[in-house]
């Protein structure tokens, strides 16, 4: 573990969404007083053997254009290091592109790395997220929304071209529901 | 921040933990702390999250006057001493961490050191302690940056020490270096040890009062005259790493500098004048309206710096080490936008800069704020205004400063992206930190990239090509960041220009660059017209044509059973009599019957898995055997199959690229087909056209990366006991790597002297020079990427020797330490009789006051 806190935030940290959903379990367990929200992030010395992504080799790569082919994912992803494996996220149902996917590197420090220089910038022309994953297992390549894709797209109320439009259903009972990302750790 | 001023350090409760002590709004109060009605109550942060936050967001605040913030920290913090025993160790780390991680701030550190110095001396004790320490851990591990990072601290903190203070180590630092460079002319150790000390000089000048610098211009002055012969011999690298080479029948552009000997030469202006050093920031001077600190600073306390020791052995370290050249891409201005290489702040702004953006990999934005900054870093008036458009430099009346923020920041960065052989972080690192400088301040970085831009391509002719090759690459990722737009319309006149003229080889290079990151219509729509020819009709098809659904191509027939098959996935015996039919067509047509087979079969392979990579993936995964056993076949039949693979995806080479990048892996292919198709098979072809082709130079330039790749982790395998790598394996495999360079060498050689078979013949009007100059270009770039490898053999063993030495140096050292320590206390006791124990505990730095935990 690198031990001390560094003076700025590190890029190559997994996102909350991760954390969060790690730790759901365990939080909801305890008695939930106010203020009580970070106690996932402070032991993390106590996590750190049992950590699945300390040596994750996979990202998962969110805000992807439907059309963005793999090709252009190997183009951009490849600045990080040889790419072992690409796994395009699909409709359930139509079995075409839906807006996310795995890159699998060779190594860890790769997969670093692209958190680190290529999360956060434009692959065709948007912004695309990467977060470490512990890795790929068959059938989560496939959306979780009810019509196939990802479950934010079904939500999604703005007009997105590259992503289908508008949002396939304005779910009535948004309020207190948690946002999933298809294809990600439950 | 204002409110921590009213506090002062009284009233506190209980000693240490978080002061939950509620603050009531009073009516001068910052609004901005409460929103509206339902504001929640506010709690000061405890001192120590108050200190720290302060301490990292030092000199960041242009508003804030230096030497308030200064006073403002040293103050909360010898506030807190008695109370917060934690604290001292926690802002002594802090400072030391952030020397290393934020390097831009050290001065404004030490600033603050010096104030606190004024107050509880003992913290500097500590923090002294500590850095010589971590220096000697550093020079042990040959993190050299580190050691100059630190180095840079002490330096600044030199008007608080007694005597010579880092004169000493400096000197010390310097008979190593002279050892070293004495027993090899090759070495670079000797060389980055005279970097650190000369960069280390002015921050040690600027320290002091005008007094205390008077004393110190005699040690400078020596150490000036000694470093002198290291600074000046140039490297027999230097030749190998050099960025520019003259164009034929150029006359050669003066060489560039070394940045060492540039270095030196800039020190023994700034001697002769008196240690001017106008762009360091002196923080620890406070205004004389501050009678009392400044008073208080004059007459503080001074330390003895704690003795380091330095390694009779010293070791390389995690990176290697290479003689650099200075070079900027705004040289050559009507006005000078950045510092010129004779001026030291050239040498001391990037030196920072450098340090900065290889230490902050870890959050680029953080990077691209600093490098944004820059100016809040150094002296009030180094830089002009930031923001000053180019065009406005030259409506500056002198003496004031023309050197645009902007422009020393980006030129910094390029320096690293155009650094030989390698920079220290993969290269899209440094793609992102100009692509995060753009967003984060647009219209200030987009101009001066601009600028850079022009330049580049101006001299892209003379540019080594691997750097040109990284120049398309990062011109094309930026780009892709920024809507692809650019200013097509001035290159317009280069479009008509031969395919072998660099600069056209240049923007075709882009065009397909930016093609494989977006699509062809949409990157058509962003060039002028003169452009569109450049895309042909075939680039925009998904996929492309199979050649064997024309009747008219030899095999159609039995191209399209085969694809058929393929498609249903039906049994090999199935295939294999198509495969039979072919070859026995082709030895009645007097063809190589294997070849003609390979064709069809990888055609076809390729033609099935055409949707998409994961498909051909699969398809090459389902026919490996095949595949393996027509590599095997012949040298022909291997050929073949890469032939095969550029040909059918020709118009998109980066699917091709990354098929045969997969073959490689399978061991289909081997690396010296790769190799033999590019500089033979397609080079003839193209009667040498094909070297100008910048996916042919990436095909070739991966390729050997990976072969150089595998041999460095065998070798760095091979030096583990526990690891399972015979030395067998590793030799054979270094045996192949070499092979693989002669092969390249031998025929790039060919192509750059004009003897290349291809080449016997006239060809077009002034072609041949151009064909030679890429040949040449392209001979430098892997002549240097064996002269690296070879170096690193050799290194690897060395630097394995050499760890050992320094293990072994140092166990001596600390059995020495214990044993010193032993008697010292021994002696304590039997003076302090019954009063030893409290002796100890001074002894270790707590001086068991009153708020003292133990």
């Amino acid at each position: 573990m690198r031990g001390v806190r560094a003076t700025v935030d590190r890029l190559d940290r997994p996102s909350a969404y991760f954390n969060n959903s790690r730790h759901k379990r365990r939080r909801f367990d305890k008695d939930q007083r106010d203020g009580d929200d970070d106690t996932a992030g402070m032991h993390p010395e106590q996590r750190e053997d049992d950590d699945p992504l300390k040596n994750a080799t996979t990202l998962y790569v969110g805000n992807l254009s439907f059309f963005t082919t793999e090709e252009q994912v190997y183009e951009l992803f490849s600045k990080c290091g040889e790419i072992k494996r690409l796994v395009m996220g699909l409709d359930r149902f139509n079995k075409t592109p839906c807006g996310f996917c795995f890159v699998e590197y060779y190594t860890h420090q790769d997969a670093l790395d692209c958190m680190k220089y290529i999360g956060g910038t434009k692959l065709d022309e948007r912004i695309i997220r990467t977060d470490l994953d512990p890795g790929f297992e068959e059938g989560r390549q496939y959306g979780r929304g009810k019509s196939g894709g990802q479950v934010r797209d079904e939500y999604r109320e703005d007009y997105d071209e590259g992503r289908g439009g508008l949002g396939r259903a304005i779910a009535r009972d948004r309020e207190g529901r948690d946002f999933v990302d298809d294809g990600r750790l439950r | 921040m204002a409110d921590y001023d009213r506090r002062g350090g009284g009233g506190r409760g209980g000693g240490g933990g978080y002061n939950r002590k509620r603050r009531y709004r009073d009516d001068n109060e910052d609004d901005n702390h409460y929103r509206g009605n339902n504001s929640r109550r506010r709690y000061d942060a405890p001192p120590h999250v108050r200190i720290r936050k302060q301490l990292i967001a030092i000199a960041e605040n242009p508003m804030v006057e230096r030497h308030d913030e200064i006073s403002q920290i040293a103050n909360l913090f010898t506030e807190n001493w008695d109370d917060d025993v934690l604290l001292r160790g926690n802002f002594t780390d802090l400072v030391l961490q952030l020397c290393v991680e934020q390097p831009l701030k050290t001065p404004f550190l030490a600033g603050v050191l010096m104030v606190v110095n004024t107050n509880k001396p003992e913290a500097v004790d500590l923090l002294l302690e500590k850095v010589a320490r971590l220096i000697e851990d550093k020079l042990r591990e040959g993190e050299w940056r580190d050691v100059k990072l630190y180095l840079k601290l002490v330096g600044c903190l030199q008007g608080v020490l007694e005597g010579e203070g880092v004169f000493g180590v400096l000197g010390e630092l310097f008979e190593r270096a002279v050892g070293l460079q004495t027993a090899s002319s090759e070495d670079t150790i000797g060389t980055e040890i005279v970097k650190i000390i000369l960069l280390t000089l002015p921050y040690v000048m600027a320290a002091g009062s005008p007094e205390q610098q008077q004393q110190w211009q005699q040690n400078a002055a020596e150490l000036l005259e000694n470093t002198a012969i290291i600074a000046s011999e140039p490297h027999p690298l230097q030749a190998v790493i050099e960025p520019y080479h003259p164009e034929v029948g150029e006359e050669n552009p003066s060489q560039s500098q070394s940045l060492i000997s540039l270095l030196q030469a800039q020190l023994q202006v700034e001697a002769t004048q008196g240690w001017a050093l106008s762009c360091l920031p002196r923080p620890w001077q406070f205004p004389v309206s501050e009678v009392e600190t400044v008073a208080k600073l004059a007459s503080a306390k001074k330390h003895v710096l704690p003795a380091i020791v330095i390694p009779k052995t010293v070791v390389t370290g995690p990176r290697p080490l290479f003689p650099e050249v200075y070079i900027s891409v705004y040289g050559q201005q009507e006005v000078e936008s950045v510092p010129p290489p004779t001026s030291l702040a050239s040498s001391l702004i990037r030196d920072a800069l450098l340090d900065t953006i290889n230490v902050l990999h870890f959050n680029r934005n953080a990077t691209a704020r600093q490098l944004i900054e820059v100016d809040c870093y150094f002296a009030p008036r180094t830089f002009a205004l930031r923001g000053t458009p180019f065009d406005r430099l030259r409506d500056i009346e002198k003496p004031k400063s023309t050197w645009k923020p902007e422009d020393v920041a980006v030129d910094a960065v390029f320096t690293q992206l155009f650094l030989l052989p390698n920079p220290e972080h993969k290269l899209v690192y440094y793609h992102s930190v100009l692509t995060e400088a753009c967003k984060l301040a647009p219209a200030a970085i987009a101009p001066s990239l601009g600028r850079a831009i022009r330049y580049l391509y101006r001299n892209a002719p003379r540019m080594d090509l691997e750097l040109a090759y990284r120049f398309m690459d990062w011109f094309s990722h930026h780009l892709s960041n920024f809507g692809f737009t650019w200013k097509w319309t001035e290159w317009v006149d280069d479009v008509e220009l031969s395919g072998l003229h660099p600069r056209k080889a240049f923007i075709v290079g882009s065009i397909d660059k930016e093609i494989r990151l977006s699509f062809a219509q949409r990157i058509k729509n962003t060039l002028p017209e003169p452009y569109q020819k450049l895309i042909g009709p075939d680039k925009e098809k998904d996929v492309p044509d199979f050649k064997f659904a024309n009747d008219d191509t030899p095999f159609a027939a039995e191209g399209r059973e085969i694809a058929a098959l393929l498609k249903r996935k039906a049994p090999d015996e199935e295939i294999d009599a198509v495969i039979q039919r072919i070859q026995s067509q082709a030895i009645d047509r007097d063809l190589d019957a294997l070849v003609a087979s390979t064709d069809v079969f990888v055609t076809c392979v390729l033609y099935v898995g055409s949707k998409s990579l994961s498909h051909v993936l699969a398809a090459i995964e389902r026919t490996k055997d095949r595949l393996a056993d027509a590599g095997a076949a012949s040298d022909a039949s291997r050929t073949q199959i890469i032939e095969a693979v550029m040909a059918y995806w020709s118009v998109h080479p980066g699917v091709a690229l990354s098929i045969v990048e997969k073959l490689l892996n399978y061991s289909i292919l081997t690396p010296l087909t790769v190799i033999n198709w590019a500089l033979n098979v397609q080079a003839g072809k193209t009667r040498g056209q094909a070297l100008a082709y910048a996916h042919i130079y990436e095909l070739v330039f991966n390729t050997v990366i990976k072969v150089t790749g595998r041999v460095r982790q065998l070798v760095v395998k091979a030096s583990q006991p526990d690891e399972m790598v015979d030395d067998e394996t590793r030799d054979n495999e270094v045996k192949n790597m070499r092979e693989l360079f002669q092969a390249i060498e031998d025929s790039l050689g060919a192509w750059a002297t004009g003897t290349k078979d291809e080449m016997l013949e006239k060809g077009e009007e002034g072609s041949d020079e151009l064909v030679k100059r890429w040949g040449t270009r392209w001979l430098r770039v892997f002549k240097r990427r064996q002269a690296i490898e070879e170096a690193f053999l050799i290194e690897a063993v060395r630097e394995r020797e050499r760890k050992e030495e320094v293990r072994k140096e140092w166990e001596v050292v600390e059995q020495q330490r214990a044993e010193e320590k032993a008697k010292r206390e021994a002696a304590e006791k039997e003076k302090n009789g019954t009063n030893g124990e409290e002796a100890k505990k001074k002894e270790n730095g707590e001086d068991g006051g009153e708020g003292d935990v133990e």
